[in-house]
């Protein structure tokens, strides 16, 4: 659906983003995480055809961004940061507008209008300024007119930046309801949040693309292998080389504790490999588990350590 | 067309729902108003030359106003970045912001069409000599309307606006002032170059094709104009 192509953005020498590539398939929720300054909103620009690409290309729903920019405009809604709006106008005229200038025909406008007030939750503030909305409803109202024309592509810059966490929920129900149907490719620096709503990420640092794909995917690349923590009645040492004659890789540490001892251990195989040996060697070893979990390296770690390693 | 078409009515919309469309409809008609009537009881004569020779004066406070917003604020606000991305091209934007703001420039000019229905009332009117006066204000004012819209287009403050929009059209009526000071050879460039002298020219009651031409291409050029300013940021 959104195919990237090697995609170079220049601001004068700066570089805003290099050699971007990635794919987008339809009716998937794609995020775009980065740090501040990392070249999402740009990338956004590009593909919304805001901005023309230094170098690279890329296809949207069959066209490329050099051959028929107006076509692409048309397949793509665009919900840009912050959410801007007419603050003059009421949301049932700016939406109107927004109809207007795609060209939706007059008979259909008025019904696809009341399909999306009721979608984005708008119906009860259809006759009021914008400018007198909250910051939820405007981000709404910004939703709405970005799938006004029903477009294939949905392309949210920082959805849920300045709203409070009910507001926060409610946008990331909307948008997953949405990515039921529809291509979305948001961005944000909120980890929780693309984590919570998107099927896929990306994550890119100072305009590079660092690392693509689901959360685990992610977590288990930087992890490199499996961790167990495991609290054990019994000697520990001699469940420790147990382990290490059943898995000859294991790498750990066995520490005292009250009434037995600590085990921490790293494995380079991923799953539940680790988990099952040291069960087993701990009924060779009659030794009793009372507390084993695996470690989960959070959206947060992975995010770090990549960004820092790109960095370094 | 439509999208152009719906810039023109979103601006209007907003002209007629906001209170500054109508300040400055009362403040500019009050204005040349008072130039028509002291002119009217002072000469007691049918004829409106002292109201066509003070409107590049107030054209000059009351135009950078009604266009200041145009552009300027569409980028400080970010709705630019929407506009942009909606799917219409920047010549259409440019042309349906510049044909919003000179249709309400024209319902303006439209309505001190009462003084000359009035002077009707009153005595034997040069209608045709009218007519031409009220052709070339109208062509003066989508010039200073295209210039405006240019300024608007270099800033994303709408008070900077005002002020470049004011001061181009100040430039221009300073220029005409100084023009008896000068060389015949820069008098004469002068007169080529300003609008003004080209709006006087018609005045008189002769339309002549060239000023009528020198005044449109002054519009295309300030559009365009903007138009560049509007796509520097593609080559930025």
């Amino acid at each position: 659906m959104i195919q990237s192509e090697a995609l170079s953005r220049f601001f004068g020498d700066q570089p805003a983003i290099r050699d971007l590539s990635f794919h987008v398939k339809r009716g998937e929720v794609m995020g775009l995480l980065g740090p501040n300054g990392a070249g999402k909103s740009t990338t956004m620009k590009i593909l919304t055809c805001y901005l023309p690409p230094s170098s690279g290309t890329a296809i949207i729903d069959g066209t490329s961004l050099d051959e028929d920019s107006i076509a692409i405009r048309r397949k793509i809604g665009y919900l840009p940061e912050n959410a801007p709006s007419y603050g003059d106008m009421h949301v049932a005229s700016y939406l109107r507008f927004t109809g207007r200038m795609h060209q939706i025909p007059v008979a259909t406008l008025s019904d696809r209008i009341a399909e999306m007030g009721r979608a984005c939750g708008l119906t009860a503030v259809m006759h009021r300024r914008i400018s007198q909305l909250s910051k939820g409803f405007k981000q709404r109202v910004g939703l709405a007119a970005a799938m006004l024309h029903d477009p294939a592509c949905l392309i949210l810059d920082e959805p849920t930046t300045g709203l409070d966490p009910n507001q926060i929920l409610e946008i990331r129900q909307l948008i997953r309801t949405l990515g039921q149907k529809k291509t979305v490719l948001l961005s944000s620096h909120i980890l929780s949040e693309v984590e919570a709503v998107c099927d896929r990420m990306m994550i890119i640092d100072k305009g590079r693309l660092i690392e693509m794909g689901t959360a685990s995917e992610l977590a288990n690349r930087i992890q490199g292998g499996s961790r167990v923590e495991a609290v054990i009645r019994g000697d520990a040492q001699a469940l420790l080389k147990m382990l290490e004659k059943t898995l000859p890789d294991v790498e750990g540490e066995a520490l005292d504790a009250n009434e037995g001892g600590r085990l921490k251990l790293r494995h380079g195989s991923r799953g539940t490999a680790l988990a099952e040996a040291v069960f087993h060697a701990a009924v060779a070893c009659d030794c009793v588990i009372v507390e084993m979990r695996r470690e989960q390296v959070s959206l947060e770690d992975v995010f770090h350590r990549l960004t820092q390693e790109n960095r370094s | 067309m439509k999208p152009v078409s719906a810039i023109i009515w979103k601006e209007w919309r907003t002209a007629v729902d906001t209170p500054l469309g109508y300040v400055i409809a009362v403040a500019f008609l009050l204005a040349s108003g008072f130039f028509f009537g002291n002119h009217l009881f002072l000469t007691g004569q049918a004829e409106m030359r002292s109201f066509f020779a003070v409107l590049p004066v107030l054209l000059m406070f009351f135009i950078p106003a009604m266009s200041m917003r145009a552009l300027a604020e569409e980028k400080r606000s970010g709705t630019f970045e929407l506009l942009a991305t909606l799917p219409i091209s920047t010549t259409q934007i440019v042309a349906g912001k510049y044909l919003a703001v000179l249709l309400q420039t024209t319902v303006l000019l439209e309505l001190t069409l009462l003084y000359p229905s009035t002077l009707a009332m009153l005595g034997n009117i040069d209608a045709g000599q009218i007519a031409a006066s009220y052709l070339a204000a109208w062509l003066l004012v989508a010039a200073y309307v295209a210039a405006c819209i240019f300024a608007s287009s270099l800033t994303n403050n709408a008070v900077v606006a005002y002020v470049l929009g004011f001061s181009m059209l100040l430039t221009v009526f300073l220029l005409a002032q100084a023009a008896p000071l000068l060389s015949p050879a820069m008098q004469n460039f002068l007169y080529l170059i300003s609008p003004l002298s080209h709006y006087q020219s018609m005045l008189r009651g002769v339309v002549y094709m060239e000023d009528v031409v020198f005044l449109l291409s002054l519009c295309w050029v300030f559009l365009v104009a903007a138009h560049f300013q509007l796509e520097r940021r593609r080559w930025m």
